[in-house]
């Protein structure tokens, strides 16, 4: 089979049976991978929510048709239920583990069940192998890679969770390649919960191409596109995602401690140009990219991976933090800790509000940089304050009694883009089907950046329309799977032409946006399953009621209500967001 | 003596020029006009980065005046007086 391996293996960590799930080609044809693939095959295994913590609750790594094949395509995405939102929730993550899974000759691996004790899987050759992981329990991300890799053949890649994931911290990423994240939605706190530390994979198994000759003059042509576009050819590789810092704060959207301004004086000071010009030692990229928008960087004492644009925002001006060393240490905590950096720092930001409007007596002040590492460490250790920051901040502000003052959208932390001056991305906040996400679909791209078109951001006029568009291209990218900067140099077409060459289907532009809407709508029936409904379709009562004060979005308010009956009436689904019988039958579902 | 207009540089214009700002001496001018002497005075060609002299900006170029994208505006005819701020950013993303 050109594009797919043809095997997915689902192994159950209680009984220790592994057994392969056949997929037909239509289902491939229908749902792709990734994602995609993920979130049926998580639906038909679950079509009663499960526990995210039950050993019921599967945990899906998905390669897609693309992984291996073209630029960025050592990606993958785990799917499962998410402890800290209660949705379906896919997490995304780079490096080369999804080009080493398929390799290892897999489209995916599927893990249920919950070990006896701890073990890591071992994926080669098509077998899944169990092994103790007794030893390395405890271990740091790093460490754990470090062991791992003494103990496998090289070119092994490795995914793993740190302490923060074995001690079920909501937020838990999953990580592999050293410091590349699976993490939103507490992916790596599911993978605990399973006694599981941690995959390894290996393989020289190639992913077949139906038109090898087609291919290369292709691959050819779009690396001349990538390269040669401003963004990923200049922009990203020489000033990483955190040239993003100046281009929201001049917009007047760069959240400040904890939504309260869209201004952050210190903006410069922990911009993308400062980090060129202090921290960084050197790009890095991914598997197979040409764009290398990965920064390592080094302060006086310790050196690691990043700041990236959304963590330099979550630990700098969402604080008031402009010490750029200590935002980068933050960093390297969480990504030896195994923790999202995003709703960590929210989460920091949000208990600082609460300590300032006098009902948390934990000392948490705006600024404070001295203590930002320690309030990581103890949040992924789970001991004092940091048991409560674990909880992520709808929790914790339900737990205070100030609600209000959690910046999420059903119970994920809204990342570095305030919806106040931006209503598109306001609605794709609103309606994301993972929480408060801005991969859903990245609205900023056309509201902010103009690609590939410019839109007036303050405008709701079309919105609706967009943001179901650019929802359903993102699902079809993170199902082929490849990463999603490739966006800004090249449209929906060219992924149908890559599949195409790949799969040798004859994949049209409706068809994948097809594909995309039926993910989209898979996703909202499980999240409608779980309880959720168009009152979860909101966004904290801040973006409707106060004003920003300064900066060029001064005087904006989120206008959700002209857009949400418009979203849903584009989506074919009813007035409380339940997609109509209709809609099904046109989707197949 | 006229006031001035401040030109704020980022990302890779700022890297290029090697400054932050130019202040340029100017009042109800228009932007593209500002941008031409702003080249003058930066003693280099930038302009390249953000915009083709026969199709106007380039896809992704944003250039705010106090703040708002000239887009929103009348682009490259968009007046600017004295005290204006104005930003510009070649194309750039991130996310």
């Amino acid at each position: 089979m050109n594009g797919w391996m043809g095997r997915i293996i689902r192994i159950d960590l209680s009984s220790g049976r592994q057994e392969p799930v056949a997929v037909s080609a239509e289902t491939l044809r229908r749902w792709l991978g990734g994602r995609g693939l993920g979130v049926k095959l998580y639906s038909d295994m679950c079509p009663e929510p499960p526990d995210p913590f039950a050993a019921g609750n599967p945990l899906l790594f998905m390669t897609g048709p693309l992984t291996g094949t073209v630029m960025t395509s050592g990606r993958y995405q785990v799917v499962s239920r998410s402890p800290l939102t209660g949705t379906i929730c896919d997490s995304s993550s780079g490096g080369s583990f999804g080009a080493a899974l398929k390799a290892a000759g897999l489209d995916g691996l599927i893990v249920s069940g919950c070990a006896g004790r701890p073990v890591y899987l071992c994926v080669h050759d098509g077998t899944v192998e169990v092994r103790d992981a007794s030893a390395l329990w405890g271990l740091n991300t790093q460490q754990t890679q470090k062991a791992i890799h003494g103990q496998t053949p090289a070119k092994t890649s490795v995914a793993c969770i740190g302490p923060a994931g074995e001690n079920r911290v909501l937020f838990a990423a999953i990580m592999n390649d050293r410091d590349r994240a699976a993490g939103r939605g507490g992916m790596g706190a599911v993978m605990g919960s399973k006694n599981l530390k941690a995959i390894a994979a290996w393989g020289s198994q190639a992913t077949a191409v139906a038109d090898p000759e087609a291919y290369q003059t292709m691959i050819a042509r779009l690396d001349r596109a990538v390269d040669k576009n401003p963004v990923t050819g200049k922009s990203l590789p020489v000033l990483g995602t955190s040239v993003l810092v100046n281009i929201i704060n001049a917009h007047g959207m760069l959240p400040t401690r904890n939504f309260r301004s869209g201004v952050f004086n210190d903006a410069e000071g922990i911009s993308g140009e400062k980090i060129a010009e202090s921290l960084l030692q050197r790009q890095s990229a991914c598997y197979k990219c040409p764009i290398g928008c990965g920064r390592t960087t080094k302060t006086r004492s310790k050196s690691g991976e990043g700041p990236e644009y959304e963590t330099v925002w979550a630990f700098g001006a969402h604080l008031g933090i402009s010490d750029l060393a200590a935002i980068a240490e933050a960093n390297y905590a969480c990504n030896e800790l195994g923790l999202d950096t995003i709703t960590m720092g929210s989460t920091i930001g949000c208990a600082m509000e609460l300590h300032e409007s006098g009902v948390l007596g934990e000392k948490m002040l705006w600024g404070d940089a001295g203590r930002l590492a320690g309030w990581v460490e103890d949040t992924a250790r789970r001991r004092g304050f940091g048991v409560e920051l674990g909880l992520g901040s709808k929790r914790l502000a339900a737990k205070y009694g100030r609600p209000e003052l959690a910046m999420q959208v059903k119970g994920m932390e809204i990342p570095a883009y305030d919806p106040r001056g931006a209503q598109g991305m306001a609605l794709s906040y609103a309606t994301s089907n993972r929480g408060g996400c801005h991969m859903r679909g990245y609205l900023i791209m056309p509201e902010i950046l103009g690609h590939p078109v410019f839109l007036d951001r303050f405008s709701t006029a079309g919105k609706p329309e967009i943001v179901a568009l650019f929802q359903d291209i993102a699902a079809v990218v993170d199902s082929a799977v490849l990463c999603r900067f490739l966006q800004f140099a090249m449209g929906l077409s060219t992924f149908s032409e890559m599949l195409r060459a790949v799969t040798g289907l004859d994949f049209s532009d409706e068809e994948l946006l097809s594909v995309g809407r039926r993910i989209y709508t898979m996703e909202r029936l499980f999240n409608n399953r779980a309880g959720f409904t168009r009152a979860d379709d909101a966004l904290p009562p801040r973006f409707f009621q106060e004003e920003l004060r300064t900066g060029s979005s001064r005087h904006r308010l989120v206008r959700l209500e002209e857009m949400l009956d418009r979203y849903y009436a584009v989506r074919g689904w009813d007035s409380q967001g339940a997609p109509l019988a209709a809609t099904l039958a046109e989707l197949g579902l | 003596m006229a006031g001035t207009i401040k030109v704020k540089f980022y990302a890779l214009l700022r890297r290029r020029l090697n400054t932050t700002a130019i202040e340029v001496e100017a009042d109800g001018i228009s932007l593209l006009e500002l941008l031409t002497r702003t080249e003058q005075l930066a003693g280099q060609r930038f302009l390249d980065e953000l915009l083709d002299r026969k199709t106007g900006l380039l896809d992704g170029t944003m250039i705010l005046v106090n703040g708002e994208n000239v887009r929103l505006q009348r682009n490259l005819e968009t007046r600017v007086r004295a005290g204006d701020r104005v930003d510009l950013f070649s194309p750039a993303g991130g996310g």
